[in-house]
């Protein structure tokens, strides 16, 4: 068996100090280039669990290891987040000022790409979600469908191994969400990308490669 | 192609900055105003007693005094006239005048500097006297500058009540400083009278005899100097140089300009810290999101710090043409124009430049500390 792209040991969660336990103990071992579904109850501790892979957040105990490294200890949160990991979100999360091509851009800032090669990357990944005629355009000027898309186009800015997604089609109509779905599994498919998606809709979970549930902070035997 | 993508540019973190600024242009505007107003401030006061100094300078060095000797400061009328003696004794001197002067009130509402000399002062030889003739010691006349007659509407031949006593205008004069232009001189006795100071003088101004060949001035005025303060033992002797900034009226007047800049800077370095902090709150889910996105918290403080140092350097440059069009206003003002220069010396537009980048990246350090430290999941959960 191939070592993991990511691994949770005992993952534990809690906020206000201890008041609230979002993650009681996961461990899931998640294989490169696995598509991985997670659904469960609303508040079950999904989004934690997907800030933790993300490297948004540390767990309270337990660890998360990327490439059998663990993550805030041997990995640099901000390096991985940056290089390793592209994160798509249920509200889009674009900024409102900048226009497609520049919301794109953004990742790239942090990484030494140069400036000229940001413009074409991100021009090229617009056209791969299709979105040609609208790289100027600037989020309030987009419907829901393409906004997700231009997420997705800056998610893949850095080509990380790795794509999250919570929920990334909670706000589109089911025609959007196929449209949606269809492009993440066409990316998955072509990079060979692990993803790993938090969605309620057990349709999506039928599409993956391995269904999680997920119910009070643990994964459902 | 698509066409509309060839206007494009590629994304920098300083056209980011832009952006950001250009978001929010009234509020930026409003800001580069403050911090603008504090730094015009800063130009048109410190400009303005800088020019101040110059014009003192010039007064010491037209009339060719070379020391002047005073009890501790230029303000104080309390040397004795007696001294005088002594002085001329000496070898290294060739002439020394008694002087006094103070800061009168003619009528009113017309202040001005008074002036009392002897009439064998040589400070009359570099004056130009445009009518009459110079006063005689011991007669209620006195002398005004082309600039204070004018203002006055009084000419030769006419009365003057100074303090309720007449004293006849003796003559005008015109003076190459704005600072004599706008003054009296009357008998030096006169004004002992008239301020109840009878044997006390300010200072006595002194006229060396010529420099040997061979010796340095600066050495030959320090040799000068030594002999004076030996002969007059609790008295100082102040090269003309050094005299215009050791002034007073010069001090007060850097003091003001300085300590209202920096109450200007002060305010106006709290409107940029106020309005990034603003943009800071307002923006706590965007920089979640550049966290996600991979940004670290120092491209997070240096975002945020290169906003408030625009914001400061905008406001620099609003400052300068502040500062520029305040000169020109007290330039054309009756009341100022005789001593306000309106050219501004490079390095006081370059420190106006540093001071409000400065004032920027001191506003925006606290912000940008507070954006720095934001965990991305709370940023994110932020509404
Ligand atoms: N920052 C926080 N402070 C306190 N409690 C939190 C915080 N973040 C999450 N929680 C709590 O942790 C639990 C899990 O939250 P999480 O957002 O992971 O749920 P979820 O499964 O994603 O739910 P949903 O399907 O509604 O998005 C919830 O009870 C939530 O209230
Ligand atoms: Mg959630």
């Amino acid at each position: 068996m191939t070592s993991p792209a990511l691994e949770l040991r005992g993952v534990h969660k809690s906020y206000d100090e201890g008041r609230i336990e979002a993650l009681r103990g996961v461990d899931i071992a998640i294989t490169p280039g696995e598509f991985v579904a997670i659904t469960g109850p609303s508040g079950s501790g999904k989004s934690t669990l997907l800030h933790m892979l993300g490297g948004l957040d540390s767990p309270t105990s337990g660890e998360v290891l990327f490439k059998n490294a663990a993550l805030g200890t041997s990995v640099d949160l901000d390096t991985y987040r940056s290089q390793d990991v592209g994160f798509i979100f249920q509200a889009f999360h674009l900024l409102p000022t900048l226009c497609a091509i520049d919301n794109v851009q953004l990742p790239m800032i942090s990484t030494n790409c140069k400036r000229n090669d940001r413009l074409a990357r991100a021009k090229n990944l617009l056209e791969e979600m299709g979105l040609s005629q609208r790289m100027m355009h600037y989020p309030n000027q987009l419907s829901a469908g393409e906004r997700q898309r231009v997420a997705i186009a800056r998610a893949l800015a850095n080509d990380p191994e790795i794509l999250l997604a919570d929920e990334p089609t909670g706000n589109l109509d089911s025609v959007n969400s196929a449209h949606i779905m269809e492009i993440l599994i066409g990316i998955q498919k072509k990079r060979g990308m692990t993803l790993v998606i938090v969605t309620h809709e057990l349709e999506i979970a039928h599409m993956a490669n391995r269904h999680i549930r997920f119910r009070d902070g643990r994964v459902e035997a | 192609m698509s066409d509309s993508a060839l206007k494009a540019s590629p994304l920098s973190l300083s056209l980011f900055v832009w952006k950001n600024l250009w978001r929010r242009r009234l509020r930026t505007i409003l800001t580069l105003f403050g911090i603008g107003m504090a730094i015009g401030a800063f130009v048109g006061l410190v400009g303005f007693s800088n020019a101040f100094e110059s014009e003192w300078m010039r007064i010491y060095s037209s009339s060719g005094t070379d020391i002047a000797v005073i009890q501790q400061t230029f303000l104080n009328t309390s040397l004795s006239e007696a001294a005088g003696k002594t002085l001329r004794s000496l070898p290294l001197v060739e002439n020394a005048t008694p002087v006094i002067f103070n800061l009168m009130a003619l009528t009113p509402d017309v202040n001005a500097l008074a002036y009392g000399w002897k009439a064998d002062s040589y400070e009359f030889d570099s004056m130009q006297i445009l009518s009459g003739h110079r006063f005689q010691d011991g007669k209620p006349e006195v002398m005004l500058g082309d600039l204070l007659a004018d203002q006055l509407k009084k000419k030769v031949g006419d009365t003057l009540e100074i303090q309720s006593s007449p004293f006849t205008v003796c003559a005008i004069y015109h003076a190459g400083s704005g600072l004599q232009a706008d003054a009296v001189i009357m008998p030096l006795d006169q004004l002992q009278e008239l301020s109840s100071l009878q044997g006390k003088v300010s200072t006595f101004d002194v006229r060396l005899k010529p420099t040997p060949v061979g010796e340095s001035r600066e050495h030959y005025l320090k040799r000068a100097q030594a002999e004076i303060e030996a002969a007059l033992p609790g008295l100082r002797a102040v090269p003309a140089a050094e005299r215009a900034s050791n002034n007073q009226f010069v001090q007060l007047a850097h003091a003001s300009a300085w300590g209202t800049s920096l109450i200007a800077l002060l305010i106006g370095i709290l409107g940029i810290a106020n309005t990034m902090a603003m943009s800071v709150h307002e923006r706590t889910r965007e920089i979640g999101i550049l966290r996600a996105l991979g940004w670290n918290r120092k491209h997070v403080l240096l975002l945020i710090q290169l906003e408030a140092g625009v914001l400061g350097l905008g406001g620099g440059l609003f400052g300068l043409l502040f500062g520029w069009c305040a000169l020109h206003i007290l330039a054309a003002l009756p009341q100022t124009a005789s001593i306000v220069s309106t050219t501004l010396p490079a390095y006081l537009l370059a420190e106006a430049l540093a001071v409000s980048v400065l004032a920027g990246l001191i506003a925006g350090a606290l912000p940008a500390w507070h954006a720095a430290r934001l965990s991305p999941v709370e940023a994110l959960r932020y509404d």
